[in-house]
C-alpha cells in the first residue's frame, strides 16, 4: 500500500446491513478511521459511489444469485485485501437453510411470480467464488474485532483474532455454564468465540454465529445431546443457524435431518 | 501465634462474623467475597451481608452436570465448590500486564502489576475457602511466588487476602480430596476455620489476625458437643467421599507420564471438545498469554495477560510447527501435567482432587476414570482391588503451605521489558538479520541466553543472543511473523524493549581442557556462536575444537563470512554442508550429521553443544552417544513457545520441564527421553 490512505471498500450482498452496521457503531473511533481509510465505497453511509480498485474491500453477505456470482469475481479484481465480514459472507448465512430445500419448491411458495426471481439454488460463502484474505466472523461482527482488525493494518500487524471456541470468553468472563448447570444445549465448546460470550451469559446456549472453532469435535457433543435426551430433529435445528452451511456444522446437519426424516417424514418441516 | 480454643458462633450471629470480616477495629476496609446462588449455581461474589450466602441449598455434581437443590433447613455451607476458583481473585482473567507510553522516540514500558482481589483496592476476605482450594492455593503460590521470578500481581493480591475457611460436611460424588490428600479437613493456612453445626458454627483462629478477629466478636468457647459434633461432620464428609466416590491413586497417577503411547488418549480425543473449560475451572491451572496490541488513533498499548488454556491449538505452536497439534497430545498433556510432571517441577500434586474439571466438562469427561484407563494393569492388576482406600503414598500437596497473611515471594519480580537501542543491523541472508544491539544498564546476558525482543504493540519473541562483546550484544533473527519480520525490520537508532537474559545458558567452563565439538543447524547456529567465541578466545584451555553446521542452501548460510575464516584456522576444525547446493557451492551436501567425524574427537573426554531442528539435534545425538560421549557431556538447546520466558505462562512445557527456566539448554540425559516423544 502508498503513502496515501488505503482506499476501502464496503460492499453487500445477501445480508441484512448489520455487519457494515458495526463499523458505524464504532462512534468513539469514526474520526480516527476517517483520518487513517479513505473510504470510497460504502453502500450504507453515504450514496457516494466510485470504482475500484481497492487497497481493502469488506465484503458483507452471501452469494445467491448469478449476477452476483459474477460481481464478487470482478471485484476480487479489483482488490488487493479481501475480507469477508460476517456469517453471510463467511458461511453463506442463514439463507443457506435453503440449499437443503427444494429450491424451486421454496421459491413459488415465497413469491408470486417464481420465473422472475433469478435466484442460484444455494447461498454460499464468498470464499466458495474468490480467493479470501481474512475474514471476521459472526451475526453480526464484533466491534471490537473489527478495530482490531483496523488498528492492525494501520500499524502493519498481523490482526489478533484467536481461534479459540466460545468457553474460552465464556469461562473469562465467570459465567455459569448453563451446560452443565441447567443442561441446556449450548454450541459454545464447538463454536469460534470473538463475541464475547454474551448468549451464554444471558441464559441462552450458544448459536454458533461465528462457526465452527478449528478442530470442532460435533461428533462429541451431538453424542452427548442425543444421550442427554434430544432427538435428531432436535439436534439438527440447533446447528442450523447462522454458520449452518460450515462443515463440521453442515455435516451434522444433513445427517440429523437425515435420520429425522426417516423416522418422521414431517420432521424435515 | 498464641493458640486459641475454639469458639462457639450462634448461627444468628452470622451477621455480626461477616460485619467484623468486613470492618476490623470498625472501619470498612475489606471487602467480603464469599458464595452465593447467581445462574444456578454457587459463584463467588462480593457480599455486604449473611443473608446473601445460599441458605438451605444443596448441589448435585456428576460427571458433565451441576444442579442446585432447595431445602427447608439454614445450612449456609452444605454443599461442595462451585464453578468459580479463588484463582479469579488472585490470578484475574485478564489484567494489564505492561503499560507503554510515550512516542516513538522514547516511550518505555512499565510493568502494571498491582491487579487487586477486590474493587477498592485494599484488604480483602475470602469467606468459605474449602480445604482443596487452601491447598490449590499454595500451588498457586508455589507457581508464581516462590521463584525464580515472581508475579507480583499474584503475589500482591495473595498478601492482601484473609482466609476464612468452611470445613466440607456435604461433599459432592466429584469430590476427591482425600485421594490426594488435600481435604476434606482444613489444617493450615487459614486466618479462620469454620465447621457449620445444626445450630451454628465452631470457629477456630489459624493466625494471629485471626485470634484478633474472634477476640473482637466475644464468642464464648465451644463446649464438648459441639466440638464434636463438628469434627464428626468433617469426619463423616471424608468417609463419605472414600466410601462413595471413585476416587484416584495418587501414586499410580503419578506415573502418567511413563504413557506417552497409550491407545487411551486416542480415544477420549474422540470424546474431548477441546473447549478447554476444565482448565479454565481447575483451581490450579495458571497458563496465561500477553497479547501485544495497538488500537487506532491511541497507539501502543502494552500488553494485556490472560487466561490460556494447554487444549487451545496455538498454545503450542511455533513458527514452522505444532508441538501438540493433535487433540490426543493436548489432552495427554493436561492429564499428565495436573497429576504427574507437575511433581516434577514444583514438588507438589497440580490436582487437588476438587472435581471441578468433572463436572463442567461440557461431555463429562471424567479424569478419575481417564487416569484409571491408562495407569490399569499397571500391576496387573485393577489399582483400585484390595483395600480402595489404603493410604497413597506420594498424593500429599506439598506440606510447607505459605502462610496466610504472608506475602509469599522469594523471587525476582518478573521484569517489564527495558528500552535498548540498536546500533547495527547487517543482513545475514534473504530473510536472517544480526541486530547488534547497546546493552541498556543492568542487563546481565550469557552464552546460551535469550532475550525477550519486546516491540511495542506487537509482539515479545523468545530470541537467543549470539554475541556478547562489551556494551554491546547482538541477535540473529529470523523472519517468519509478525514479530521477528518487525525485528528484521529495525535500523540503527531504532529501539526495542528487552528483558532478560533468561533461562539456563551453555556451561562453556564444563569444556575446559576437553575436546569441544559444536553442531548447529540453520538460526540454530545463532545460540551457539558465544560458545564458538568463548572457546576461541580462551582457545588454548581446549583441545580439539571441531565446528559442523549446516544449512538449506549456501544462501541460507548465517555468518557465512566467519564461519570461513573458520575453516582456515589451523587450530580448529570446521566443516560445513547444505542440503541443496547451488552453482558456486563445491563443498559437501547432505545432512549435518554426515560431517560428523568420530574418530578424530577424543571420545570420552569431548563435551558437544548442539542446536537446530529437534530432528537433526536427535540424530546428532545418537551419532553423539555411539561416539562414546557420555549424555550429560552433550548440550542441546531446543525451543517452544514462550510467551513469559520465566516460568509464569506455561507456554513451555516439555515434559517435566520449563523450557524458558529449565533450559533452554539441557544435557542430553535430562532431554534424550523426550526427543522422540511425537506431540510433547
Ligand atoms: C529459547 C528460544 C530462542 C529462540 N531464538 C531465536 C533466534 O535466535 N532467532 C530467531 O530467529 N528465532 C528464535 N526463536 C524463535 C522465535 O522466537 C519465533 O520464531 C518467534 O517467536 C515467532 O514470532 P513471530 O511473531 O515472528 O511469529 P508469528 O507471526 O507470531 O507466528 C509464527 C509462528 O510462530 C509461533 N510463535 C508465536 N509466538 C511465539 C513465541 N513467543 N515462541 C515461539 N513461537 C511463537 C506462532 O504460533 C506461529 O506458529 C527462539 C525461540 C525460543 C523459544
Ligand atoms: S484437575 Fe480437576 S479435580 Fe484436580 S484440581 Fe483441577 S479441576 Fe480440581
Ligand atoms: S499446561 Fe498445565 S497448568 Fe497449563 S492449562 Fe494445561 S494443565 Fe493447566
Ligand atoms: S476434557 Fe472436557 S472440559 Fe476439558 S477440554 Fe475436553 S471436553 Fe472440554
Ligand atoms: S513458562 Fe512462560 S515461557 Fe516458559
Amino acid at each position: 500500500m502508498s503513502d496515501s490512505p488505503p482506499r476501502v471498500g464496503v460492499v453487500k450482498f445477501a445480508s441484512c446491513d448489520g455487519c457494515q452496521l458495526t463499523l458505524l457503531d464504532l462512534e468513539d473511533h469514526l474520526l480516527e478511521i476517517a483520518k487513517s481509510f479513505d473510504i470510497v465505497e460504502f453502500a450504507e453511509a453515504s450514496s457516494r459511489r466510485s470504482p475500484g480498485p481497492y487497497d481493502i474491500l469488506f465484503v458483507e453477505g452471501s452469494i445467491s444469485t448469478q449476477e452476483q456470482a459474477n460481481e464478487i469475481l470482478e471485484l476480487r479484481t479489483q482488490t488487493a485485501v479481501l475480507v469477508t465480514i460476517g456469517a453471510c459472507a463467511t458461511a453463506g448465512g442463514v439463507q443457506a437453510l435453503r440449499n437443503w430445500a427444494d429450491h424451486d419448491e421454496f421459491r413459488s411458495a415465497v413469491y408470486a411470480r417464481p420465473e422472475y426471481v433469478d435466484s442460484l439454488a444455494t447461498s454460499t460463502p464468498i470464499a466458495d467464488h474468490v480467493t479470501v484474505d481474512a475474514e471476521l466472523r459472526g451475526c453480526p461482527i464484533d466491534g471490537g474485532q473489527l478495530l482490531e482488525l483496523l488498528s492492525a493494518v494501520v500499524a502493519g500487524r498481523r490482526p489478533q483474532i484467536r481461534e479459540e471456541a466460545v468457553c474460552l470468553s465464556c469461562k473469562r468472563r465467570g459465567t455459569v455454564c448453563i451446560m452443565a448447570a441447567s443442561g441446556a444445549a449450548c454450541l459454545g465448546p464447538v463454536t469460534s468465540g470473538g463475541c464475547g460470550a454474551i448468549c451464554p451469559a444471558m441464559g441462552r446456549g450458544c448459536y454458533g454465529c461465528f462457526g465452527p472453532v478449528l478442530d470442532a469435535n460435533t461428533e462429541s457433543l451431538t453424542a452427548w445431546l442425543r444421550a442427554s435426551g434430544r432427538s435428531d430433529g432436535e439436534i439438527g435445528r440447533l446447528f442450523a443457524g447462522f454458520t449452518a452451511y460450515a462443515e463440521p456444522f453442515r455435516s451434522v446437519v444433513t445427517r440429523s435431518r437425515a435420520i429425522a426424516s426417516e423416522e418422521d417424514p414431517r420432521a424435515r418441516e | 501465634m498464641t493458640e486459641t480454643a475454639a469458639r462457639f458462633l450462634a448461627r444468628d450471629r452470622l451477621e455480626d462474623l461477616v460485619h467484623a470480616l468486613a470492618r476490623p477495629g470498625g472501619v470498612e476496609v475489606r471487602e467480603v467475597i464469599a458464595p452465593t446462588v447467581e445462574d444456578g449455581a454457587i459463584v463467588h461474589a462480593p457480599i455486604e451481608s449473611a443473608a446473601e450466602l445460599p441458605r438451605g441449598v444443596r448441589d448435585v455434581q456428576a460427571p458433565g452436570v451441576y444442579r442446585l437443590e432447595e431445602t427447608e433447613d439454614e445450612l449456609v455451607f452444605a454443599y461442595a465448590v462451585g464453578p468459580h476458583a479463588w484463582k479469579r481473585r488472585l490470578f484475574p482473567p485478564q489484567r494489564t500486564r505492561l503499560t507503554f507510553a510515550g512516542d516513538d522516540g522514547r516511550g518505555a514500558f512499565d510493568a502494571a502489576d498491582d491487579a487487586s482481589p477486590s474493587r477498592n483496592g485494599d484488604q480483602v476476605v475470602f469467606l468459605g475457602v474449602r480445604a482443596c482450594e487452601l491447598a490449590a492455593i499454595t500451588v498457586q503460590d508455589i507457581v508464581f511466588a516462590c521463584g525464580p521470578y515472581t508475579d507480583v500481581s499474584y503475589a500482591s493480591a495473595r498478601g492482601k487476602a484473609f482466609i476464612a475457611a468452611v470445613q466440607c460436611t456435604h461433599p459432592a460424588s466429584t469430590c476427591f480430596c482425600t485421594s490426594m490428600g488435600t481435604g476434606p479437613a482444613v489444617t493450615s493456612g487459614h486466618d479462620l476455620a469454620l465447621t457449620e453445626i445444626e445450630d451454628g458454627f465452631v470457629v477456630v483462629a489459624g493466625s494471629n489476625e485471626g485470634v484478633e478477629l474472634l477476640e473482637s466478636l466475644g464468642l464464648p468457647l465451644a463446649d464438648e458437643d459441639r466440638r464434636s459434633s463438628a469434627q464428626a461432620a468433617v469426619r463423616g464428609a471424608a468417609d463419605h467421599i472414600e466410601r462413595n466416590n471413585v476416587g484416584v491413586d495418587g501414586s499410580l497417577a503419578r506415573r502418567l507420564d511413563r504413557f506417552p503411547e497409550h491407545d487411551r488418549w486416542d480415544e477420549v480425543a474422540t470424546r474431548c471438545l477441546a473447549c478447554t473449560n476444565c482448565t479454565m475451572v481447575c483451581p490450579t491451572c495458571f497458563c496465561s498469554r500477553d497479547i501485544h496490541t495497538s488500537v487506532l488513533g491511541q497507539g501502543e498499548a502494552g500488553a494485556e495477560r490472560q487466561w490460556d488454556s494447554c487444549f487451545t491449538v496455538q498454545f503450542g505452536e511455533v513458527a514452522g510447527g505444532n508441538f501438540r497439534r493433535r487433540l490426543r497430545d493436548r489432552y495427554r498433556h493436561w492429564i499428565t501435567h495436573k497429576f504427574s510432571t507437575w511433581w516434577q517441577q514444583f514438588d507438589a500434586s497440580g490436582c487437588v482432587g476438587c472435581g471441578r474439571c468433572i463436572a463442567w466438562c461440557p461431555v463429562g469427561i471424567d479424569v478419575r476414570e481417564e487416569i484409571r484407563a491408562v495407569t490399569e494393569g499397571e500391576h496387573g492388576e485393577d489399582p483400585r482391588e484390595g483395600d480402595p482406600f489404603q493410604a497413597r503414598e506420594g498424593a500429599q500437596v506439598r506440606a510447607e503451605t505459605v502462610g496466610a497473611g504472608d506475602t509469599p515471594g522469594d523471587g525476582v519480580p518478573e521484569p517489564p521489558p527495558v528500552m535498548a537501542t540498536v546500533t547495527s543491523a547487517r543482513w545475514e541472508t534473504a530473510d536472517t538479520v544480526t541486530l547488534t544491539i547497546a546493552t541498556p544498564p543492568g542487563l546481565d546476558v550469557r552464552p546460551g541466553q535469550f532475550v525477550m525482543a519486546t516491540l511495542p504493540g506487537i509482539g515479545a519473541p523468545p530470541i537467543s543472543v549470539s554475541r556478547i562483546s562489551g556494551a554491546h550484544f547482538e541477535i540473529t533473527v529470523r523472519s517468519v511473523g509478525q514479530a521477528t519480520a518487525a525485528l528484521c525490520a529495525l535500523a540503527p537508532g531504532d529501539r526495542l524493549g528487552i528483558s532478560g537474559g533468561y533461562g539456563r545458558g551453555w556451561p562453556v567452563d564444563e569444556a575446559e581442557g576437553c575436546d569441544v565439538i559444536v553442531v548447529g543447524g540453520g538460526i540454530g547456529l545463532a545460540p551457539l556462536r558465544p560458545v564458538l567465541d568463548w572457546v576461541l578466545e580462551h582457545r588454548d584451555l581446549h583441545s580439539g575444537v571441531y565446528v559442523y553446521t549446516g544449512a538449506r542452501t549456501p544462501d541460507d548460510m548465517i555468518f557465512a563470512a566467519e564461519m570461513a575464516d573458520l575453516e582456515l584456522r589451523k587450530d580448529v576444525t570446521a566443516l560445513r554442508t547444505v542440503d541443496r547446493a547451488g552453482p558456486d557451492w563445491l563443498g559437501p551436501v547432505g545432512v549435518v550429521t554426515q560431517l560428523l567425524d568420530p574418530d578424530a574427537w577424543a571420545g570420552e573426554s569431548a563435551v558437544a553443544f548442539v542446536c537446530g531442528p529437534e530432528r537433526m539435534m536427535s540424530a546428532t545425538l545418537d551419532a553423539l552417544l555411539d561416539a562414546g560421549i557420555a549424555s550429560d557431556r552433550i548440550w542441546l538447546t531446543t525451543e517452544r513457545h514462550m510467551e513469559c520466558g520465566v516460568g509464569l505462562c506455561g507456554h513451555c512445557q516439555l515434559g517435566p520441564f520449563f523450557v524458558c527456566k529449565d533450559g533452554p539448554v539441557f544435557d542430553a540425559a535430562q532431554l534424550g527421553p523426550y526427543l522422540g516423544i511425537e506431540g510433547i
